[in-house]
């Protein structure tokens, strides 16, 4: 038996194309290796952001999570934040719920008993509901309604259907539709614009803010950092949606449906010269042309202060983190860095950035964290010194990490210059 | 309101405990889970995982595998991760999912035996039951398959059965247990089943002495083993003192409450009897056997029967996991915490 990790060079992988991607790398071909390397995937609610936590992002809402007691047992891990203190509830399901789906009638009964629990009455309550009752095929729409005449306030599903996470529209997709369906038609401002796509703030010093106050808005709503319901539903107005992560997009496009707010999709980028084309794409879209000289500065300032500082720096880059691991790979080798591994999942969107990658450093080892095999992963050899994401950390434990997985969310030029100054601070701790 | 929790997050479920009990036995543990009841038991029901490798994969079921039951994909999956993995043998442990569609774990098992040339375990846990349910099952199940010789009596040979993360909360467990046994000069061969000892263990329990039970989960297969071997069993926790705080509480003619795993709990009852204690009632979230039970223990379910038999049963001193300590705000008597990862997912602080 030969107890080595999968991989395939990049330019191995490029060779192939894109419709015959490995075997290895095809999450539903095999079955999924589980180390703390994979925790983000198997369980996004443990890490960052996942169903339940994201589901309560609209401000004074509580959860209630209707599912066997196996689905809700790490919510302790989110319990225990002040932020989420007496914001989980559970109604636990048992066999004799499954056969005659009676879970389902207590449910109205359960959202009122948890609503008089608390001192102040929730904006909103949350049910969650997970694979069970995807199976069951429950109408949780149907339940909503019953439960929000109950008690007064309104009741959203919120599905963490772990079955469908490769379907068209995964949980993470789901939640983020689910979290803005409460918003009702409002008549629009032109200078207010809603930034879509994570559940916390972008960094505060993000250039995007001060680009659209060049653009004329006045007003930019996170749903992180609305700071009450009243202030939440106040994202009606927005004149126009900006999707930060293409998970966001079904909600965008929910927007535009019900609401009338169009949206422009822009990409997380580490490339200091893309995100300046992205940029200009974005500007001549509003009519307006951005000054960005002064972030770009800062960005390439802070690339050359870690070049200088860890000239040697030689990467392994995983998915566990802010950014996608291809994107980010080719960026640092265009900065003149090595990634001798990358550990990732291929898409269709990321492929693009593998193929200019195996250009400029086809050697470049990719795995898979999913596969079988990483039981046997070995780093001993792989000459990397430094790593980015919890998965590359937890595989070069000697090496230095930025784990990079951050809730406040880097972006632009800002991001690539936070990521830096955290590599440089890494760098100096063991010298590369 | 029955099944509704305002305070306690769920406890570990039986996928958790089956897990926990084949987890440092080299075999290849298939979770049938779309993904999240992996991460759940790996992430934060087996502290073991994030020190110690072991093979544990998640089947990956999508919609449409559950829809059709395509149990024959698990079983191609299964085949192509033993050709790459070494292994002694495979388990296949339940989840929700394949308790909805019904899946016939037997077969899957055979099949999977058939496809692979491996020993193949199925432990048919469904996510809704405790973890002391699934590692009976998995104890059961995994002496069944392996325990099969009779083998010589090894005199001193001590096994120790119902030891797990979940049960005894402390991954010393096995140096502490040994330790204390082995102040018995008679006890020369301590073997700690699925915590420090492997399958080959597993395969030669019959040459044991004697069993002895430190969690109720490790009940049905103490006796699975006296039947089949004649080995005799005694349930006790020997280590029961380190959970009794040494503050110079007198527990002379106190009442005294301890809630806990069954075997555990009994333990400190014993101890704080010695110590005078006047009446000490035992109560578990979890399993109560009634060749361990005494009269006036009692099993809870619901949080209210926990909260209701603290706060009017006259207590002086509560024995309990430190999470359940914000439930009864009206107790005025002397909260001990007791840390029980099965409830409260953390492991007992080393003093």
């Amino acid at each position: 038996m030969n107890q080595k990790a999968f991989y395939c060079t990049a330019s191995e992988l490029v060779k192939r194309g894109r419709d015959n991607i490995p075997p290895q790398f095809i999450s539903g071909a095999h079955l999924i290796y589980s180390s703390p390397a994979t925790l983000a995937f198997n369980s996004p609610g443990a890490e960052g952001f996942g169903v339940k936590r994201a589901g309560l992002a609209v401000p004074g809402s509580v959860m209630l999570i209707v599912a066997p007691g196996c689905c809700g047992r790490n919510t302790s891990l989110i319990s225990s934040m002040r932020e989420y203190d007496n914001r989980f509830f559970y109604l636990m399901m048992d066999e004799t719920d499954i056969v005659t789906g009676r879970h389902l009638k207590k449910i109205p009964k359960a959202v009122a008993e948890v609503c008089d629990s608390l001192e102040e009455k929730p904006s909103v309550v949350m049910i969650c509901i997970t694979c069970v009752d995807a199976l069951l095929g429950t109408d949780m729409e149907r339940i909503c309604r019953k439960a929000t005449e109950k008690v007064g306030i309104p009741v959203r599903p919120c599905y963490m259907y772990a079955l469908t996470r490769e379907g068209r529209k995964p949980p993470m997709v789901h939640v983020r539709q689910s979290l803005y369906s409460l918003l009702e038609p409002r008549k629009k401002k032109g200078n207010v614009v809603n930034l879509l796509g994570f559940f916390s703030p972008l960094a505060d010093d993000c250039e995007l803010y001060d680009l659209l106050r060049q653009a004329g808005v006045k007003t930019v709503h996170e749903i992180s950092r609305c700071r009450d319901y009243d202030e939440y539903m106040t994202m009606a107005e927005a004149n126009f949606n900006l999707v930060l992560h293409p998970e966001a997009r079904f909600a965008a496009e929910d927007f535009h449906d019900r609401l009338k707010i169009p949206f422009i999709e822009l990409t997380r980028l580490y490339q200091i010269d893309k995100i300046g084309s992205q940029y200009r794409a974005f500007g001549n879209v509003l009519g307006v042309q951005f000054d960005d000289r002064e972030p770009a500065e800062r960005a390439s300032a802070a690339v050359a202060a870690f070049r200088e500082s860890c000239p040697e720096a030689s990467f392994a880059v995983g998915e566990c983190m802010n950014g996608d691991a291809f994107e980010l790979s080719l960026a640092l080798v265009r900065y003149g860095f090595k990634v001798p591994e990358i550990y990732g999942t291929i898409t269709a969107e990321n492929f693009v950035y593998l193929r200019q990658l195996a250009a400029l450093s086809p050697e470049t080892k990719v795995f898979s964290n999913l596969e079988p095999t990483m039981l046997y992963y070995d780093g001993s050899h792989s000459g990397v010194n430094m790593t980015i994401g919890k998965d590359a950390g937890y595989y070069h434990q000697d090496c230095p990490n930025v784990v990079w997985n951050q809730d406040r969310q880097p972006y632009g030029y800002a991001g690539v210059r936070h990521l830096f100054e955290a590599l440089l601070a890494a760098g100096k701790e063991v010298r590369v | 309101m029955k099944g509704l929790r305002k305070y306690l997050t769920p406890f570990a479920p039986d996928q958790s405990g089956a897990v926990s009990v084949l987890y440092e036995l080299g075999g290849i543990l298939v979770i049938c889970d779309a993904g999240g009841c992996v991460g759940n038991v790996c992430g934060f029901d087996e502290p073991r995982w994030f020190s110690k490798k072991s093979a544990i994969f998640s089947a990956g079921l999508r919609d449409m595998d559950a829809i059709l039951g395509r149990d024959d994909r698990l079983v191609a999956k299964l085949s192509d991760a033993a050709e790459k993995v070494e292994a002694s043998f495979a388990a296949i442990i339940g989840t929700p999912v394949p308790a909805v569609i019904g899946t016939d774990y037997k077969a899957l098992g055979r099949m999977t035996e058939k496809k692979t040339g491996l020993p193949v375990i199925t432990v048919d846990t469904d996510g809704m039951e405790l973890y002391d349910a699934g590692q009976e099952k998995a104890y059961l199940a995994l002496f069944k398959a392996f325990a099969v010789e009779k083998l010589p009596v090894e005199a001193g040979r001590i096994g120790i059965l119902g030891a797990t993360p979940q049960d005894v909360s402390d991954l010393h467990f096995p140096e502490k247990i040994k330790a204390a046994l082995k102040n018995n000069a008679c006890n020369r061969n301590i073997i700690c089943y699925g915590m420090g000892d492997g399958l080959d263990a597993v395969k030669t329990a019959s040459a044991a002495e004697k069993n002895l039970v430190v969690s109720p989960s490790g009940l049905a297969a103490a006796r699975y083993l006296e039947e089949s071997f004649g080995t005799p069993y005694e349930a006790c926790y020997p280590l029961a003192k380190e959970l009794i705080p040494e503050d110079g509480c007198d527990y002379t003619g106190k009442k005294v409450l301890v809630v806990h795993q069954q075997v555990i709990a009994n333990a400190i009852r014993d101890e704080i009897r010695a110590r005078g204690g006047a009446e000490v009632t035992v109560g578990s979230w979890f399993a109560m056997k009634t060749e361990l039970k005494e009269e006036g223990d009692l099993a809870l379910k619901e949080e209210d029967d926990f909260t209701e038999l603290a706060e009017n049963g006259g207590w002086d001193v509560i024995f309990a996991d430190g999470c359940m300590a914000r439930m009864i705000p009206k107790f005025a008597g002397k909260f001990v915490n007791v840390t029980h990862f099965a409830v409260s997912g953390k492991l007992r602080q080393q003093g």
